[in-house]
């Protein structure tokens, strides 16, 4: 039993990768909250509460993707919905001084993974065996071309998280760093653990502010824009122009 | 390696930076302009604007990740 216990946290899995399972497992616990309550509540009264919040939010998602996508993707809000939440509270968590889950690059990397395969799905949806002739456009030639192309979305959405993520962690760092020597200076006649927490809290919420909460919803906002405009532009323009006709 | 030489290539891997924000400023200052000509299009302006400056700030961020990394690997050794 002792033995067990001993091996029990012995996974050799790296910290941000346990804190973005422990936020995924908050977010699911969440999104059950929410289903229960929806479908609890009565739907001739005006939602209230966490209720109406939720409303509100997934309407303007459920907006955006209409206005950038158009009309043929229905219940692809789901799915940016889910991507936005997550992305916004690995974020968030940078505020407690731990590191985001999005700096270890295995976790924007399965994200922008998720995305990319969406990308080649729609495609492989829309244009059936025309798929493989994206390859060979406008001539053979560019096989080797477009077979580099093709990462280009994955590589610039992973990066993109990545860097923001990595780059806000390692700047804080150098900031507590500098600031805690700084203190001890100060303060000599303390011992060094103590008298390097009096200047940092004075300066970094600042800083905090804008690297995790500001930067953190902008490229929330970015990643939602670019997976709705990167699946969007799979889908052949036919229809519209069908849709029109028929309007017309 | 001398610890000078890697803290100058880091500052090099930063002109980078500074040409991203020169274009940042372009694209705002283009929408702006539209933003006057015509408000009632404000709205869709302002957030293709703030696009296109996360599209151009990850230019920065590139070259801000790749001063980091020259810093802590070339640095360290």
């Amino acid at each position: 039993m002792q033995e067990i216990f001993n091996h029990f946290f012995d996974f050799d899995l790296p910290g941000e990768v346990i804190m973005s399972l422990i936020l995924i497992g908050v977010l699911i616990i969440f999104c059950f909250v929410i289903f229960i309550l929806v479908k609890r509540a009565d739907p001739l009264e005006k939602p209230k509460g966490l209720l109406a919040l939720v409303e509100i939010g997934v309407d303007k998602v459920d907006g955006l993707v209409e206005d950038n996508m158009g009309k043929g993707f229905p219940n692809f809000g789901a799915y940016v919905c889910a991507i936005a939440l997550f992305i916004f509270f690995s974020f968030i968590i940078g505020i407690t001084g731990l590191p985001s889950p999005l700096g270890y690059l295995g976790v924007p990397l399965s994200l922008a993974l998720c995305t990319f395969v969406m990308i080649h799905a729609t495609s492989v949806k829309y244009t059936k065996w025309k798929y493989f002739k994206r390859y060979v456009d406008p001539i053979p030639v560019f096989l080797p071309v477009n077979l580099l192309g093709m990462w280009a979305p994955l590589l610039s959405l992973t990066l993109r998280l990545f860097g923001n993520a990595f780059a806000g962690w390692v700047l804080l760092s150098i900031v507590y760093w500098s600031l805690g020597s700084l203190s001890n200076l100060i303060f000599a006649n303390l011992p060094a653990g103590p008298g390097s927490i009096f200047i940092a809290p004075l300066v970094t919420p600042v800083l905090h502010a804008y690297f995790d909460v500001f930067s953190g919803a902008i490229q929330t906002l970015v990643f939602m824009f670019l997976t709705m405009l990167f699946v969007a532009q799979e889908k052949p323009e036919e229809d519209k122009v069908e849709e029109q006709l028929a309007l017309a | 390696m001398d610890v000078g030489l890697v803290a100058i290539g880091a500052g090099i891997a930063m002109i980078s930076a500074g040409c991203s924000s020169i274009g940042e400023g372009m694209i705002a200052a283009k929408a702006i302009e539209g933003m006057y000509r015509n408000p009632e299009m404000a709205n869709k302006l302002r957030s293709n604007m703030i696009v296109g400056i996360a599209l151009d700030e990850t230019c920065g961020i590139y070259s801000l990740l790749v001063a980091i990394l020259i810093i802590f690997v070339l640095g360290a050794k």
